[in-house]
């Protein structure tokens, strides 16, 4: 009788039916070879389970143990603001519903300043919307991200979200360096998160200077992959219209 | 606040997973820093839809499996961000430098490292958390074959990367 690796495995793990567990045990008895085969992934189970083991033992961080104590120990506020600070200094993990009012907050300040500081706005408001102008929307429509900065304006990636609608993120450097999310609506460019990225002089190109909520807000958008630069070319060339049938 | 709320119930329960869930996330991100972050939303997550879990069901496996998903966005993210945007500046660290000087296990943590994803997942919930084949393939959410060759193939890697004779000591 021969048996599959997988079988011996299963047994070593405790895993099979009665009947074959003891069709092996048999076999086992009888053939070195076998017992060796079983011998081996126990003692590579006893291995991997007992490189870990250490972890069990570690204090809990704080901010896990009152994530599940009672609702009082861990306000939500408190919670957030505690993400907020990892999040930062670790670059990576999406935020949950706060985030959103984080970035429309930001959106508020921005335009605020924009407003204030600049005749010539690169959005304007439009039936309670932001929607992109001048440079910006020029930009937008026409620049390609292989481009580089181009008046003030430079273009990040493009991709499409779960309607099939065509978004781009940008950064501008003008005065405050702010980047953002903008998607496709009709003809204009509806303005999703304003952020202020990091001042980096004259360079726009860099990481560090895309911030948080711009990042997270393409998360929660993006449907697969942004485009490579030849779908992004043949959506442009295309007017950037939402092709996808949205029939329903 | 409502005491009678479905996640009081849940609260005492993951409590308790803590230290497990730590574990597992430790096995699939690599890094410290970030197994923490994975509880952490995993928990929220879990806390979000106390409801969908069924009391009497086991927790661990249901919080495994959001792990699993919560961890794959996690890592489709920092691709996308690293194809778009230059990399960023430092890669993963593995294992823990407090629980240093242990030769075998050292070694484990970095084969483990190795192997890929799913392979991982699979090793880590029946070997270092001892679920059986049906609840790990219902946390990974694949057919119990599937689970079983992940699990064979991830042995058969970390047995050609540790050595054959099993633990040298």
């Amino acid at each position: 009788m021969k048996f599959t690796d997988e079988m011996l495995m299963a047994y070593a793990d405790g895993e099979l039916e009665a009947a074959a567990r003891a069709e092996i045990e048999e076999a086992v008895a009888r053939d070195p070879v076998l017992a060796r085969a079983v011998e081996r992934h126990r003692v590579m189970a006893e291995r991997v389970r007992g490189a870990y083991g250490d972890v069990l033992d570690e204090p809990l961080p704080e901010r896990l143990a009152a994530l599940v104590e009672k609702p009082e120990a861990a306000p939500v506020a408190d919670l957030a603001t505690r993400r907020g600070e990892r999040t930062t200094r670790t670059g990576g993990w999406r935020l949950p519903a706060w985030a959103a009012a984080a970035a429309s907050l930001a959106v508020g300040f921005f335009v605020g300043v924009f407003v204030a500081r600049e005749p010539a706005a690169p959005y304007a408001e439009s039936g309670g919307d932001l929607v992109a102008r001048g440079a910006l929307d020029v930009a937008l429509t026409s620049q390609l991200a292989t481009a580089g900065g181009s008046h003030g304006v430079h273009v990040g990636i493009s991709f499409r979200d779960r309607d099939g609608g065509y978004c781009r993120t940008f950064q501008l450097q003008r005065g405050a360096s702010v980047a953002g999310l903008a998607c496709r609506h009709g003809e204009a460019w509806k303005l999703e998160v304003l952020a202020a990225a990091a001042h980096v002089d004259g360079e726009l190109r860099t990481a560090s200077a895309i911030p948080l909520p711009v990042l997270q807000a393409v998360d929660a958008a993006i449907d697969g992959e942004p485009l490579d630069a030849a779908a992004e070319a043949a959506a442009r060339d295309a007017g950037w219209r939402n092709t996808r049938n949205v029939a329903e | 606040m409502s005491t009678t709320s479905p996640d009081d119930a849940i609260r005492g329960e993951l409590a308790g997973l803590l230290p497990r869930l730590r574990r597992f996330a430790r096995v699939i991100t690599r890094n410290v820093a970030d197994a923490d972050d994975l509880v952490q939303v995993a928990v929220e997550k879990a806390l979000a839809r106390a409801t969908q879990w069924r009391p009497g069901s086991r927790l661990d496996s249901w919080m495994f499996g959001i792990m699993k998903n919560a961890w794959i966005d996690e890592v489709r993210a920092r691709r996308r961000r690293e194809r778009v945007h230059a990399p960023e500046e430092a890669g993963f660290a593995v294992g823990d430098a407090s629980a240093a000087a242990r030769e075998i296990a050292l070694s484990v943590e970095a084969a483990m490292t190795r192997l890929p994803e799913e392979q991982r997942m699979a090793v880590a919930l029946v070997l270092v958390e001892g679920l059986s084949y049906r609840d790990a393939a219902e946390s990974l959410g694949v057919p119990i074959g599937t689970l079983t060759s992940r699990l064979a193939r991830g042995r058969e890697a970390l047995q050609a990367l540790l050595g054959d004779n099993g633990s040298p000591s």
